[in-house]
Order: structure tokens, then sequence, then C-alpha cells
């Protein structure tokens, strides 16, 4: 029996993957996933685990590449989108995305900006970012496109002196402090 | 990876990985390998191992391999790779070599 519901989750990646491993306790896999749909089929309890990786900064080769990659390793991957936009003849500069992934379209990368990746349980924890440096530079790739956003819209107060835009900029300040936080308490650990 | 910013040791990842590499291998078999030598002291997420590989790949130190009957991508160390990994080695010697030589005495 498949089983379909309408999830939203955004910016909160977290959420998303504990809502996903919640659903997968209580014996459901995903199928599938639409920009709100997520479809799942029974399964036994426990039989499989989700963690969701954000390559919204990575060119459409790097991250087909990775996904690739993932899938050799023997896991399951699902494309998903980050933000909710339905246009289709979409072309949005990414300033803060590696070299060949700056210009993000519908054809390319564009609302495929998380993985879901599905592991069959083994009995051992499932974490794709394990070393230091690599969460370093992977909570920075979360960071930076939040950034961007404030630093645009502080920009954008100061040349409309604006207060409002000035209260609009501090809100995207949230996750990039959130995510900073990670990175210093990594340091931090790791000297 | 930084390594080679620090007096030209390598990361415990770096030199595992080299080390997994002188047989042909995939990724899974790589995960495997590190987990298996080191007793499930280290294990090596997908993720990090990907950002690994593509970086030792760029250095030139490992290279993807034909592959041979399987779909799956495999890598296999170059001969610049066997020589930082036999730096590395000759480097850990000389430590524990230093080592030896303070704690030795200290231990029954």
């Amino acid at each position: 029996m498949s089983k379909k519901m309408y999830r939203y989750f955004g910016g909160f990646l977290q959420a998303q993957q504990n809502w996903l491993n919640k659903m997968a306790r209580r014996g459901y896999r995903l199928v599938s996933v639409g920009k709100l749909l997520y479809e799942f089929e029974e399964c036994p309890p426990d039989s499989v685990q989700y963690q969701v990786d954000f390559i919204g900064g990575k060119s459409k080769r790097s991250a087909q590449d990775y996904a690739h990659f993932l899938e050799d390793v023997g896991y399951k991957v699902f494309y998903k989108n980050f933000n909710l936009n339905y246009s289709i003849g979409k072309v949005r500069y990414r300033p803060w995305a590696e070299k060949g992934g700056r210009i993000a379209t519908n054809a390319t990368t564009f609302n495929r900006e998380l993985l879901i990746v599905e592991k069959e349980s083994d009995g051992k924890p499932f974490a794709l970012h394990t070393d230091p440096e690599d969460k370093i530079q992977y909570y920075k790739s979360l960071r930076n496109p939040w950034f961007t956003i404030f630093a645009l819209l502080a920009l954008l107060a100061l040349l409309d002196k604006s207060l409002w835009l000035g209260l609009c900029a501090l809100l995207p300040l949230i996750p990039v402090l959130l995510y900073q936080r990670q990175i210093w308490r990594i340091k931090r650990e790791n000297v | 990876m930084r390594d080679n910013a620090k007096g030209g040791a390598l990361t415990e990842v770096t030199f595992f990985i080299l080390l997994a590499l002188y047989t042909p291998r995939h990724g899974y078999a790589i995960m495997q390998f590190v987990e298996q030598k080191t007793g499930g002291r280290l294990t090596l997420g997908a993720g990090t191992l990907y950002g690994a590989l593509t970086s030792l790949e760029k250095k030139g130190w490992i290279a993807p391999c034909g592959g041979t009957g399987g779909r799956k991508k495999e890598y296999t160390i170059t001969p610049q790779g066997r020589t930082a990994a036999e730096t590395e080695l000759l480097r850990l010697k000389a430590l524990t070599q230093i080592a030896e030589t303070i704690l030795g005495g200290t231990q029954s």
C-alpha cells in the first residue's frame, strides 16, 4: 500500500531528515518525491535510514557525479527542491556556488538543491560527512547562500536607508549564525 | 584535505585511502577497508570519501581505472601517490623511532 503525504521543509534540512527517519521507523520507505509530495511504501520498521544532503553549491556535472557515487556505494538517492518555485524558464545566478554551477536553470541544478539519501540499515549509524574538515566545508556550503541573501538585503537597506529592509536583512542572518556556530564548534573540538 | 599544509604530514583519511588503493577499489570497498583495518575506530562517510577522492584525483595521486565488467567506478593509486605514501611511511617511522627512544625506557 502506498501512502502519499504533503510536506514542505524548505531550509530545515534536519527537520526533513528527522521526519523521513521517523517514517522509516514506523515502516514507511520513500518511493518518490515531488515538490511537496512524498510517496511511501510499506516496509519492515527500521529497515532504512535517511540523510538529507545539500548540493546546491555544486555544478550539474559534479552533482550528478556525486549522486552516482552514492548509488555505487549502495545508497538510493532522490533529488529534492529547496525552494518552492514552479517557474519553468528559471535562470538564477548563484555567486556562492562552485565553478560551473553559478548559473542555475531548470535544466541544470535549479530545484535540485538537496539529495535525500537512503541506506539499508545495517545496525551502524548513517552519516555522510565524518571528517572535521569535510564537515566544515559542508556547513560553509550551507551558510554561504544565506550570507549572500543577507549581504544583498543589507546593501539594499543601506542604499535605500530603509529600516524595514534592514530588519528583513536580519532574518537570513539567523541561519548564517546557526551554521557558523557549527563551524566554530567543529574547529574548537579539533584544534 | 589539507595535506602537506604542515610539515608534509598526510591526514589519516588520506593515508588510508592511498593504502586502500594499492589494489583497485570502488567507493564502498574503500569504506570497508578503512573500517576493517582500524577495527571500526575510523569510519568514513560517503560524502567525506567523495570529497577526498575528488581532491586526490585532482592532485594526481589516484586515478580512476578501467571499468572492467561492472559499472562501478574504481580507483587506483598513481606513481605520484605511491611516492606520497612512501614519504609518509618514512615520516611516521622517524616519528615512532623518536617516540620509542623517549618512551621505550619507561615501559617494561
